[in-house]
C-alpha cells in the first residue's frame, strides 16, 4: 500500500498537514508521525507496486501512527556526489495502523507491540539547500 | 513500502536492466503506449494527477539496487537494499526534518462482508516524513510537510 508514483517520478510520497508530524525533537530522538484516512494503492506487492503488470491497484485509506524515540547513534553526514547533508539521531520507532481496501480492514496490533529495524531522525539539506 | 521486498527486487530489477526492451515488456507484461520512452518510473504503476505549482520534486538519483530508475533509496544497517548512510528523504531542495523507520509487529486482516479474518506479520514497514522549507515544482521556497507510506 503506497500513494503511488507520480509522473515526475516522486516516489510514494504524499503531502500532509502540517498537524501530522508533532512533538519533534531530533536532538533527543523524538517524533511523532501519523494521519487519518491518507487516500492510497494497494498494488497488492511490490513488483507491481514499482513495474506494473499485475493485477490492477484497489484505492483505500490508511491511518497511521509512527514514534520515534532513543539515542542509540548521532551521526553527521555530507555526501557532496549525492548532494545531500545532515544530522541525524539513530534509535526506536513504533507504529499502529489501520487500513480498508474494498471489503477488507486492516487493523495493527498496539503499538507498543511493535518494533523497528531501523529509525533514525534529523536535519536534512539537499538539492538548492545543499551546503 | 516494505523495504525487505524491496531488497527481493533488486535481482528482477538487475535481470530487467540488462533486457532489451521488447523482454522487458514481455516479462513485466507492461502496456507502453507508443512512443514513451524507458525511463524513470514509465513504466511504473503513475498517479494520474498534473503537477501543482507547489508540488516536491524527487531526489535526482535513485538506488543502485533498484537500477537508479525510481527516485528513492533504503538506508539500513544491514545494506540489504543500500548503504546505512544514504539518502532518507525522498524530496530535494529541502531543508528540514526527516524521520525514517523501517518497523514490523502484527496486523489482523478482516473482511467486512464476511467476517473472516487472518494474520499477518508486517515486516521493514517502511514509513518516513518531511518536515520544512522546499523548494517545488515553482523553484519558490515554502514550508510542507510530506509523508512517505
Amino acid at each position: 500500500m503506497n500513494p503511488g508514483i507520480a509522473p515526475s517520478g516522486l516516489f510514494w510520497t504524499t503531502r500532509l498537514g502540517a498537524n501530522n508530524v508533532g512533538g519533534v525533537n531530533p536532538g533527543a530522538g523524538r517524533a511523532v508521525y501519523q494521519a487519518v484516512d491518507v487516500p492510497i494503492m494497494d498494488f497488492h506487492n511490490i513488483p507491481n507496486a514499482l513495474f506494473g503488470g499485475g493485477d490492477p491497484p484497489v484505492p483505500g485509506f490508511v491511518s497511521f501512527e509512527v514514534r520515534w524515540s532513543g539515542t542509540d547513534d548521532r551521526v553527521n553526514l555530507k555526501n557532496p556526489a549525492i548532494g545531500f547533508a545532515g544530522e541525524y539521531v539513530r534509535g526506536q520507532a513504533q507504529m499502529q495502523w489501520t487500513a480498508r481496501v474494498g471489503d477488507l480492514h486492516y487493523v495493527s496490533d498496539p503499538i507498543e507491540t511493535s518494533s523497528s529495524e531501523f529509525a533514525q531522525l534529523g536535519h536534512e539539506r539537499n538539492g538548492s539547500f545543499y551546503p | 513500502m516494505n523495504v525487505r521486498s524491496l531488497s527481493a527486487v533488486r535481482q528482477r530489477s538487475a535481470r530487467l536492466h540488462s533486457m532489451s526492451r521488447r523482454q522487458f515488456v514481455r516479462t513485466t507484461g507492461a502496456t507502453i503506449a507508443g512512443g514513451v520512452a524507458l525511463g524513470s518510473g514509465v513504466l511504473g504503476p503513475i498517479r494520474a494527477q498534473a503537477a501543482a505549482f507547489d508540488d516536491p520534486l524527487p531526489i535526482p538519483g535513485g538506488s543502485p539496487s533498484l537500477g537508479g530508475a525510481f527516485h528513492v533509496y533504503g538506508p539500513s544497517p544491514t545494506g540489504f537494499l543500500d548503504p546505512i548512510n544514504a539518502e532518507p528523504s525522498s524530496i530535494t531542495n529541502f531543508n528540514g526534518v526527516v524521520g525514517l523507520a523501517y518497523i514490523d509487529g502484527w496486523v489482523t486482516q478482516t473482511s467486512v462482508s464476511s467476517g473472516e479474518w487472518h494474520r499477518y506479520p508486517f515486516v521493514a514497514s517502511d514509513m518516513r516524513f518531511m518536515q520544512g522549507v522546499y523548494r517545488g515544482v515553482d523553484g519558490k521556497p515554502r514550508q510542507g510537510t510530506f509523508g512517505f507510506i
